[in-house]
């Protein structure tokens, strides 16, 4: 079983990565992305497409290396929730967007493919967050402190 | 056990911003920072007038608003429909000529997307965006 949570959090951790570095390598365009939205002054959005990618980055790695990984894992919860709800606002205001979560991969996606990938995504978030939280609260418990996981 | 949380994801956020700082210094004379779209990439409804004939307009805004107006001597090029339109469109460009891209209004995005396009894909040079879109150009010609 233990196994099956490490290769969870590889998977997830693997999928900020990438999705991390490819934004990387284009700032400019996420920043065109995240305008497309309609939420943020520009100044505010271009200085978030260089920032974001990188907070995805370290997330996906202390994921997949496990160290600060509640963090990395509260971190990702949080900016899923974000993003899905950016994505269904700009759904209801009868935005056209490309979300460019996955760079050009996922250009063509439609509203319904992203928000199947984002739930998928959110659900294992949430399920290695509640096996977390349950595995401290069960080693409070029995022995009294916080154990290794 | 809350407050290990936070601390992680506290010093997750910071590290972040150090490659995030450096990246932003690498690119500071690549990205505009005050507009999404760079002064010199605007053209005002006045400067393209008076750019004259070298003037080549772009109706970037969906079929049903370009069928309904447009500037007169436009062409219709959409994100869309940029397979089918462009190959129409190129032979009407040549070397000297400028390009200027409008969609609906200032707020509108398909302009900047579709000059994007164009400079980086077409390889066209001499790509601009109307400062205010059609609105403007329908507030200042009528």
């Amino acid at each position: 079983m233990k196994f099956f949570w490490r290769i969870l959090g590889v998977i997830i951790g693997g999928i900020f990565v990438y999705a991390g570095a490819v934004k990387v390598l284009d700032p400019v365009q996420f920043g065109l992305d995240i305008d497309n939205y309609k939420m943020l002054p520009w100044f505010v959005s271009v200085r978030l497409a260089f920032y974001l990618p990188w907070l995805e980055i370290f997330c996906g790695l202390a994921l997949i290396f496990r160290f600060l990984y509640r963090g990395g894992l509260s971190l990702l919860t949080v900016l899923v929730l974000v993003f899905i709800g950016a994505t269904v606002a700009a759904k209801a205001r009868g935005l056209d967007i490309t979300c460019g979560c996955f760079g050009h991969a996922s250009q063509h996606w439609s509203f319904m493919q992203h928000m199947a990938i984002d739930l998928a995504i959110f659900c294992a978030l949430v399920v290695a967050m509640i096996k977390e939280w349950l595995g401290l609260a069960l080693s409070f418990r029995f022995f009294g402190g916080v154990g290794r996981h | 056990m809350k407050f290990r949380t936070l601390g992680e994801a506290f010093i997750i956020i910071a590290l972040a911003c150090l490659p995030a700082i450096g990246e932003g210094f690498y690119f500071r004379d690549k990205v505009s920072w005050q507009s999404a779209i760079p002064a010199s990439e605007l053209a005002t409804v006045e400067q393209a007038h008076a750019w004259g004939d070298i003037v080549i307009w772009v109706d970037a805004r969906p079929d049903d608003e370009f069928a309904a107006d447009h500037v007169p001597g436009a062409f219709s090029l959409t994100e869309d429909r940029w397979n089918e339109l462009l190959p129409q469109f190129l032979p009407n460009w040549s070397p000297g000529k400028k390009v200027v891209v409008y969609c609906s209004a200032q707020s509108c995005n398909a302009a900047r997307d579709v000059a994007k396009r164009l400079r980086d894909e077409a390889q066209l040079k001499d790509v601009f965006v109307l400062q205010g879109g059609w609105e403007e150009w329908v507030k200042k010609n009528r």
